[in-house]
């Protein structure tokens, strides 16, 4: 068991440092000069040789990659010019936020995938499982933020059922006191129901939109592995036992569906945070999402390089989580059996 | 006309002494369990309606162990699941009627049939590798059929669970009990699936290809466990298998499938002495004794089984039969079961249970 974990640990820092590799060296590799976007358009070439210099830049690109590992390992995630801020900052501003978007669209995914395929496949009709593959198709195929600005304009324009792109809160609404950052949950820590309801209402519809992709992948999975395990042998033996529709299903083909369900949701859970990225812009989050999309166009690689790591980072602690969760869930691979 | 085994049970001739198992005490209850009349079942695929099952009868005596002989595709299988409402989709039984105990089971709801599954009906399964849950341990699943249809704890159950697999010579019952499917081997698992069948003492038990999935050696120790508990408990046996020589050792009846059809009912016995039906006598060709089967070529029946989605006018064993391959009236009408002198049933026009007669 403790090599087990060692092993896949190694896997996971192997993993990290290859992203880290991989964003340094895109980064430099694209073009554009991040000088000459600092210094402006009316900067002299010496001006824009001295800055690079002092960024950096002109050095041997596995000298900058020294550099910036030795910082990373102070807790200096690098200075992000266009804003003014440490990235170290930035990230502590916006984590919350795309936290707070990220993980309700993840309870949106999965619980609406398993209700919605479960539907689909115990239902004795064919039309809930027609529909479920039709929308899903539809939901795979649609980019988010078309479906994001296409939800703005009939939902919250048209229909005002939701707010416009205003954020977090309306204005006006105080933040509640800081506690996770995340503005339902500090509301409710503080009793602030008011604040609760107004973050409440601001936050779902972002969250159905950002979930509407994964829901659809992870219903497809989910409604496959169900039938899959309805034809299994085994299903058939429970029900010449004497069992019933809904217990077979319940007890026997279920707890198949989940455990397949698992890896591939966590592995999404790690994509949303870059995922979201044009969604949290038409939306008006200020969430990593947005920023990121802000850096990029602003060449502001020390953001970029901080996000990439960071999605690194979450997605090999999540998927290591979703491996040992799976090894103790699965008997068959639960280590320590005869 | 339907299909019926009108052989009188049990067979008239005097039992050898050879076969394991095969007593003569158990002759003597006569009632009849499990009544099969004109059964249909069909399968609408995208290519047309296959037609597995078709008009099969027959009729099951207390302590009889009946056995379903015939090659890959002839509808064992098939008619096995239909007897307890389990084809497979898009299969469905279409006709006829399955009385267990003088209850109705053709078109029960899935209420209805499920608190007769397990507990009057017993199905033993071809693969015991994969019809355990390899979720849960063998003592929850256990547990579960028996509480399906007894009201007691699941203490008690599970003791009720340690017992039978004691007696179905799992070694060790009380700490095996809490292990998982993956940590028994095949004849492990196919005894822990004979014991979850027999659980709740069903009166017939269904024994679809039980040892097909496991080596030779365990082969005989699963079909006499199989035999031992019947004879035991009393209950009836379906036996369906392709291999002729489990219906010698362990059969008292035996009606050869094909195409859908029972093409011959008769005691095991009678089969073995004198085949009536040609397809039934190119089976028994099909035997390899050891002893005098030369090196080379295994005996095979020429041609392969009819399409079971076309409804052919004539005999469908007509295109493979030495009889009827040069007979007219074998292509163009189909022949009704006929009872022979000998108590046998056949589908032929031709077939004769004195030797050398037919043709």
């Amino acid at each position: 068991m403790i090599r087990n974990i060692l092993k896949r640990l190694g896997v996971a820092l192997a993993t990290v440092f290859g992203a880290s590799v991989f964003a340094f060296v895109l980064l430099r590799k694209v073009p554009g000069d991040p000088a000459r976007a600092i210094a402006g358009d009316g900067a002299t070439d010496e001006a824009i040789a001295a800055l690079r210099k002092s960024m950096g830049l002109d050095d041997n690109i596995f000298v900058q990659y020294g550099n910036y590992v030795g910082s990373l390992f102070r807790g200096d995630f690098g200075f992000s010019y266009s804003t003014g801020n440490s990235v170290g900052t930035l990230l502590a501003q916006r984590l919350p936020a795309t936290l707070e978007l990220g993980l309700l669209s993840v309870v949106f995914a999965i619980a609406g995938a398993v209700i919605a395929s479960s539907i689909a496949v115990y239902s004795r009709r064919r039309w809930p499982d027609r529909f479920l593959r039709i929308s899903s198709s539809l939901a795979m195929g649609s980019p988010p933020f078309w479906i994001a600005l296409l939800a703005l304009l009939v939902l919250s324009i048209q229909l005002g059922i939701f707010p416009g792109p205003e954020g977090r809160l309306s204005p006006g609404v105080l933040r509640p006191p800081n506690v996770t950052g995340m503005f339902t949950v500090d509301a409710v820590i503080a009793g602030q129901w008011g604040t609760f309801v107004n973050a409440a209402w601001h936050l779902i519809l972002p969250a159905i939109v950002v979930a509407l992709g994964p829901f659809a992948f992870l219903s497809r999975l989910y409604r496959n592995q169900l039938r899959g395990t309805l034809r299994e042998t085994f299903v058939t033996v429970a029900q010449s036992h004497g069992l019933r529709r809904f217990p077979v299903y319940a007890r026997h083909v279920a707890p198949h569906g989940l455990l397949s369900l698992l890896p591939a949701a966590s592995l999404l859970f790690a994509d949303l945070l870059a995922g979201s990225l044009l969604v949290e812009k038409v939306f008006g989050w200020p969430g990593i999402g947005s920023m990121t999309a802000d850096a990029i166009i602003q060449k502001d690689f020390a953001v970029v390089q901080a996000v990439l790591l960071l999605a690194a980072i979450l997605y090999v602690v999540v998927s290591l989580a979703a491996d040992l969760i799976m090894t103790a869930a699965d008997p068959r691979t639960r280590v320590g059996a005869r | 006309m339907s299909h019926t085994n009108a052989l009188s049970f049990p067979p008239p001739s005097p039992s050898t002494g050879t076969a394991p198992g095969v007593s003569q005490d158990r002759s003597q209850d006569r009632g009849v369990v499990l009544q099969v009349k004109g059964l249909v079942t069909d399968f609408n695929t995208a290519s047309g309606t296959v037609h597995a099952v078709r008009d099969v009868s027959f009729d099951l005596h207390k302590r009889q162990r009946m056995a379903i002989v015939g090659e890959s595709g002839s509808g064992k299988s098939a008619l096995a699941m239909s007897l307890v409402g389990l084809v497979p989709q898009p299969g469905r039984v279409t006709g006829g009627s399955v009385k267990l105990n003088g209850t109705e089971m053709v078109g029960l709801d899935d209420a209805g049939i499920s608190r007769i599954r397990g507990k009057d009906i017993g199905l033993v399964f071809q693969d015991p590798m994969a019809a355990l849950d390899p979720l849960k341990t063998i003592g929850s699943q256990f547990v579960e059929t028996i509480r399906v249809h007894q009201d007691v704890s699941v203490k008690a159950a599970r003791k009720m669970a340690c017992d039978l697999l004691g007696e179905v010579g799992v070694t060790d019952a009380k700490r095996r009990i809490a292990d998982y499917p993956h940590q028994y081997s095949g004849g492990m698992r196919q005894r822990v699936l004979i014991a979850m069948a027999i659980a709740n003492d069903p009166s017939v038990v269904i024994a679809d290809e039980p040892t097909t999935a496991l080596d030779v050696t365990t082969q005989a120790q699963v079909l006499d466990l199989l035999a031992k508990i019947c004879d035991e408990r009393g209950n009836a046996l379906v036996m369906i298998t392709h291999n002729l020589g489990i219906v010698e050792e362990l059969c008292d009846s035996v009606n050869v499938m094909y195409a859908g059809r029972f093409v011959e009912s008769t005691s095991a016995r009678a089969l073995f002495e004198s085949p009536a039906h040609p397809y039934s006598k190119a089976l028994l060709n099909c035997v390899i004794d050891p002893a005098t089967t030369k090196r080379g070529a295994l005996p095979a029946i020429p041609g392969s089984p009819p399409d079971l989605s076309i409804d052919e006018p004539g005999c469908p064993f007509a295109a493979r039969c030495p009889i009827g391959r040069d007979e007219p009236r074998c292509a163009t009408e189909r022949p009704e079961s006929r009872a022979l002198a000998s108590g046998a049933v056949v589908r032929c026009h031709f077939a004769s249970d004195i030797p050398g007669d037919e043709a």
